[in-house]
């Protein structure tokens, strides 16, 4: 168990050295969710205004959207990175080393919850100088921890895709995931105002859930239904798509 | 020179169809997205101020088409980009074209893959139930429009690439798009975007553009939107190919 | 026990592709084991497989008395591995990397930085292990990959075409350090293009062309199997060459002269030969201008097995012949 966390702990120091020693590589993570939320702001800003809207303003309503956008996307990045690890080779020698393929997963993920809380401070801070409503202490703590979950969720559907397509050209699968697994749920709207083709899968998409538990804190008070709902569906999420990804990695060079 | 645009104009098609990689973000991102903001915010209609409509769905299609048509503009910068990386470019310059049709036929391609996104979106936009309230003539209208702003922006993609000389730099550029598409009225309607969206708006040339593209779908052709869409589509056109020809000078004289 | 034992080892890719189309071989422990062909022979799809990098579609494979499909884990803790490219993060420091591969291969945390330091010094990168590798030599860049593949001891260790595309002095830094390693009791798979490397380090030599092995044994058995040395002569005078073709004919059978050489002749003795005939010859009144003693080659083995030259045969360094271009009086 030990060494299996010290790997772990090798390969996250890996993963974390890019954004450490390549001053621009944390940019395009942030500054996507960012033009996003300003810009969403902008242009959609009156549709607050709309009977339903349980949101002071738009903006207030979107941040969660993108926070969770953000660590999404830090996620996806993951799996770009790992293509890349295989397409130079040094994929290779991380399979040749003793340690369990869950433990070489693990190590691979990990830093992308880690990562996450980048563009997720910054999107947050941005949103309270534009006069966002701060979410109270518990609020915010809800929703960087489900972006964290969030983030760990596309990691491993992007290892999944990487392991599969094993080149770095398939960054578009795995950013597009991200995409409608984020904003086909209650990301601009309370759901009685969705388009009823858009209700039925935000009711059905897990993630739902996780956007309602990270926005609670800003719309409203923190309550315990909103959040274990939250929790249980990114545990779901974790759950399928990291057993999907073991597989995966168990079935690659076979 | 028209001739060797053309043939270049012909492989840019070619290999572009080859790499669904690089054609499939110009579609399947802007459609999610018309998606998603159809579906999300298709209430918005009720506003105060909000034009008379068919449906939120024909007032998007401007929006998607527009951005489509401004990731086709980076597209086709990164793919001029990786041919100077990879010294298919070098190749061209040392035959005996005339060097301004190798920009040319880059450009040329993009009015193509222009045609294409507009005609794609009407499609799906009809599909889903939009009207185009102008008829054929409107069609014809959004589709002139569409493709002038298209080869624009392609021109404007290659002038980049050919100053920026790498990949990885014209893809920087992904976040400027919809930089400009979020203070433009692409979206909403300009006096109902917030504060300072508004005010911007008012001054973006690709305000104008998709008001022109907007305007036979959501109602009959008004001449002045249109005209207006018009005359910033071609202003985006004649700027883009300027500067290109101008870029591609100053790469020769760097040589 | 063999360090590596293989019995109708197969692996054919989707489509039908039968990239290694069912070897035999047996590497014995601390043995450096050669194994040389063309590009596309199977050599890389061969080590992957040893690696537990691909699984092996029949046959099997014993790799430091472990079964490579059945047991890869217990496989992976005895092997080092130094693939073709020296896959590497050129965003850390040879030092980290080091640190990390030995995390990786489970040493103790308190023996991790030693370990790293005597590696890093062992392969002569000292100087270099605090600085990023993106800014190594290639030469540099290999002698790190090694050193990464040494970092836990292993008894078996695998280097595919480790010197290819280097510079001669790092190549010949890399055959040191091999032979170093089989003295130390390493089992060594090397995998190569070039006749000379294979020549120079193999104890034996595996010679594999289109996915199966064409020939087996050491150097000097594999080269004796295809002729004796012979050697080739310029006179200073051509006007008589019958009569010199018999004096040559006590010391070995004549043979086609090369380009620009008026004589060739087999000679089972090698270089213990040339006196007597350049003695002979002189006695004879004929004076020789030039005389070079040609080794049969490992490609001249492969021609043998398959009809058709080695690509190393043309870009290897120059073989071991003893040139001797002054006249000899």
């Amino acid at each position: 168990m030990n060494q299996s966390f010290r790997v772990v702990v090798a390969l996250s120091r890996r993963a974390l050295n890019e954004i450490l020693r390549v001053p621009g590589a944390a940019i395009p993570g942030i500054l996507a969710p960012t033009i996003f939320l300003i810009g969403l702001s902008g242009a959609f800003g009156k549709a607050a205004q709309l009977p339903g809207f349980h949101a002071s303003d738009f903006t207030t309503f979107i941040v969660p959207v993108s926070i969770l956008q953000g660590a999404g996307f830090t996620g996806a990045a993951t799996g770009v990175n790992l293509a890349r690890d295989i397409e130079q080779g040094w994929f290779d020698r991380l399979l040749v080393c003793p340690a369990p393929r869950v433990t070489l997963l693990a190590g691979i993920v990990s830093s992308a919850a880690l990562r996450s809380l980048l563009p997720a401070s910054f999107v947050f801070i941005v949103a309270l100088i534009m006069g966002v409503h701060w979410p109270g202490v518990d609020g915010l703590v809800i929703a960087f921890v489900l972006a964290m979950g969030l983030a760990t969720v596309m990691a491993f559907w992007s290892t999944i895709i990487a392991l599969r397509f094993r080149t770095q050209q398939a960054a578009p699968l795995m950013q597009v995931a991200n995409f409608i697994a984020v904003l086909f749920t209650t990301s601009y709207a309370p759901k009685d105002l969705l388009a009823s083709w858009l209700r039925t899968i935000a009711s059905i998409n897990p993630v739902t859930h996780v956007l309602d538990g990270a926005r609670q804190g800003f719309v409203g008070a923190v309550t315990w239904h909103t959040t274990w709902q939250a929790v249980v569906s990114i545990l779901g999420l974790q759950l399928v798509l990291g057993a999907l990804a073991v597989r995966s990695l168990r079935r690659f060079g076979v | 020179m028209l001739r060797a645009a053309v043939a270049l104009a012909r492989r840019s098609l070619r290999t572009t169809l080859r790499r669904p990689q690089f054609l499939a973000p110009l579609l399947v991102f802007p459609s999610l997205f018309l998606a998603i903001n159809t579906g999300g915010l298709h209430r918005s209609t009720d506003l105060p101020g909000f034009p008379h409509v068919h449906g939120f769905l024909d007032f998007q299609l401007a929006a998607a088409m527009c951005q489509s048509l401004m990731l086709g503009g980076v597209g086709a910068g990164i793919a001029t980009a990786l041919e100077i990386e990879g010294g298919f470019f070098d190749r061209l310059v040392a035959s005996p074209i005339p060097r301004v049709s190798i920009p040319l036929g880059r450009i040329m391609a993009g009015a193509v893959i222009a045609a294409v996104q507009v005609v794609y979106f009407l499609a799906l936009g009809l599909i889903f139930g939009a009207h185009i309230a102008a008829g054929v003539p409107g069609v014809l209208m959004v589709l002139l429009i569409g493709i002038a702003t298209g080869t624009g922006f392609a021109a404007l993609g290659v002038m980049l690439a050919l100053r920026a000389r790498s990949a990885s730099t014209v893809q920087g550029i992904f976040p400027l798009v919809f930089v400009v598409l979020f203070v433009s009225s692409a979206f909403f309607p300009r006096k109902l975007l917030s504060h300072p969206a508004d005010w911007v708006a008012a001054y973006n040339p690709l305000s104008y553009v998709a008001d022109g593209i907007r305007d036979p779908i959501i109602s009959s052709i008004t001449a002045t939107t249109v005209l207006e869409g018009l005359a910033a589509a071609l202003g985006i056109a004649a700027a883009g190919i300027g500067l290109s020809v101008v870029a591609l000078r100053g790469r020769l004289r760097e040589a | 026990m063999p360090a590596i034992e293989v019995q109708g080892l197969e692996r054919v890719f989707k489509g039908g592709l039968r990239a290694v189309a069912g070897i035999d071989l047996e590497v014995a422990a601390g043995e450096v084991y050669g194994f040389l062909g063309p590009n596309g022979a199977g050599k890389t799809t061969t080590v992957r497989m040893l690696v537990t990098l691909l699984r092996p579609t029949g046959g099997r494979a014993l790799v430091a008395g472990y079964d490579v499909a059945t047991e890869p884990h217990k496989v992976r803790k005895r092997i080092g591995v130094a693939l073709q490219e020296a896959a590497l993060d050129m965003l850390m420091t040879g030092r980290e990397l080091m640190e990390l591969q030995a995390t990786l291969h489970g040493i103790p945390p308190r023996d991790v930085r030693d370990r790293a330091a005597a590696l890093i010094e062992r392969v002569g990168l000292s100087q270099a292990a605090e600085r990023r590798v993106g800014t190594y030599s290639g030469g540099m860049r290999r002698r790190l990959d090694l050193a990464m593949a040494l970092i836990h001891a292993p008894d078996v260790l695998f280097l595919d075409e480790p010197t290819t595309g280097l510079d001669p002095v790092s190549r010949i830094t890399l055959w040191d350090e091999v032979r170093r390693l089989r003295d130390e009791g390493t089992t060594v798979f090397l995998t190569t293009q070039y006749l000379e490397e294979a020549d120079q380090l193999a104890d034996r030599v595996g010679i594999i062309n289109a996915g199966k092995i064409v020939a087996e044994g050491t150097p000097a058995q594999l080269k004796a199997e295809v002729g004796r040395p012979h050697l080739d002569l310029t006179l200073t005078d051509d006007a008589d060459l019958d009569r010199a073709r018999e004096v040559l004919a006590q010391f070995g059978d004549g043979r086609p002269p090369a380009e620009g050489c008026h004589l060739s002749v087999a000679v089972a003795g090698g270089a213990t030969e040339i006196a007597p005939v350049v003695r002979a010859l002189d006695d004879a009144g004929f004076m020789v201008a030039s005389l070079e003693l040609v080794q049969p080659t490992l490609d001249d083995v492969f021609v043998e097995k398959t009809g058709r030259h080695l690509e190393g045969a043309e870009q290897a360094p120059p073989a071991a012949a003893d040139p001797v271009a002054e006249p000899v009086a």
